[in-house]
């Protein structure tokens, strides 16, 4: 490859698509995923696996979720990734974005700028999981694949997303920026 | 060697780390694929679902956060197209499995409806928002180098073993419906992706003007 290929070959991983070609493809891959694993996708089923097998571990928690932990882990003494392959599916999406980020030359490790930041971050974070734990699932599971399986729970769950996004910008709004 | 050259230098570099990057991942791949095929699968649509995501910039949260902080709704459009085309071909699946008399994929995502709901979506909406990213979202960033997600990430897992706990109690207080509602149970196959696909079209309809009432 000489020297112009070259340049053009890179080029071509530089742009952003659009937000439509970004819709078509996820669509696309929403698809397959139900095909192939006959379940859509989901994100936050990982999240609530591992909090379960923690908690197994240090040994709390209700008769109930003990029965539910132990099950887990009686058969499942094999490799982590084969254990939960959403959390496999999870690591993906980190290491998928990492790749299009270095290919575009878009890389760059962010600071926390503040203890505001921070702040805000471990609460988002805290409310989002418990949360996506009562209620099954997150913006992917609950709402984009709930909606797309055309369950009703996920046109609630998504109603309420809105609810909840304009108190989170009116907090954002008086808090934050 | 100017700025500018200092800059080029860098974006090579990242260029040919990535390529790097892509070798190791793809080996990974072909490593779980002796293993078990469908554990390759999982990786690879991860790394798909992830390349997507950050090359679109696909947001749920600007989705549901700018219409009302900034009157834009590009990213809502963006949203409400993958809504209509997912539901188009989740059906189309389902439809297929049940017409053959197999079992219909996925079902297991048609969940309760109840105050959890309610609740659940209510406070994942501002955390979302508060936090700066979705799960997806998050776990996309950390990727593209954001120290702060991995604080969200850390919160999500606290407050996830904290609902579990409480999951029994809303499993078992304001539950309205246990089983959940399939649309098509309801009005028909065929009602069913049309009412659904209508209310989303509506929604885009909504979505235009709200953002041509913003330029006015």
């Amino acid at each position: 490859m000489n020297m112009e290929d070259q340049k053009k070959f890179r080029k071509w991983f530089k742009p952003s698509w659009s937000y439509v070609t970004g819709a078509v493809l996820l669509s696309i891959l929403q698809v397959i995923t139900l095909i192939v694993t006959q379940e859509p996708l989901g994100i936050t089923s990982a999240f609530s696996y591992w909090a379960m097998r923690l908690q197994g571990f240090l040994g709390f928690g209700t008769p109930d979720h003990w029965a539910v932990v132990t099950q887990l882990m009686v058969f499942r003494e094999t490799l982590w990734f084969e254990e939960n392959l959403v959390t496999l599916r999870n690591l993906g999406i980190i290491l998928g974005a990492l790749l299009s980020a270095l290919l575009a030359s878009q890389f760059r490790l962010k600071k926390i700028k503040s203890g505001k930041q921070l702040m805000a971050a471990a609460l988002g974070g805290l409310l989002m999981g418990y949360g996506s734990s009562i209620a099954s699932g997150c913006n992917i599971g609950a709402f984009f694949s709930g909606i797309g399986s055309m369950s009703l729970s996920g046109w609630i769950f998504g109603l309420f997303l809105f609810v909840g996004a304009l108190i989170g910008g009116k907090l954002l709004l008086r808090f934050l920026i | 060697m100017n700025l500018g050259d200092q800059k080029k230098d860098q974006f090579s570099k990242q260029f040919s780390t990535g390529l790097i990057l892509f070798a190791i991942l793809m080996m990974v791949a072909i490593f779980l694929f002796q293993y078990a095929p469908i554990i390759a699968f999982f990786w690879i649509s991860g790394l798909a679902f992830g390349y997507i995501l950050q090359r679109s910039r696909f947001c749920f949260v600007a989705a549901l956060r700018d219409p009302a902080l900034t009157g834009s709704t590009a990213v809502t459009r963006g949203v409400l197209v993958a809504l209509a085309l997912t539901t188009i071909g989740f059906t189309a699946v389902k439809y297929f499995y049940h017409v053959n008399g197999q079992t219909i994929p996925g079902q297991n995502y048609i969940q309760s409806i109840g105050m959890n709901t309610v609740v659940g979506g209510t406070i994942f909406g501002i955390g979302m928002v508060i936090a700066g990213g979705c799960a997806s979202g998050m776990l996309m960033r950390i990727g593209e180098g954001f120290k702060i997600h991995l604080i969200t990430l850390s919160g999500f897992f606290i407050g996830t073993m904290l609902g579990n706990n409480h999951l029994e109690w809303w499993s078992n207080h304001l539950l309205w419906i246990k089983d959940g509602v399939f649309l098509p149970d309801l009005f028909g196959w065929v009602g069913a992706l049309i009412i659904q696909l209508m209310v989303i079209g509506l929604l885009y309809r909504l979505a235009i003007k709200w953002e041509e009432k913003q330029e006015l």
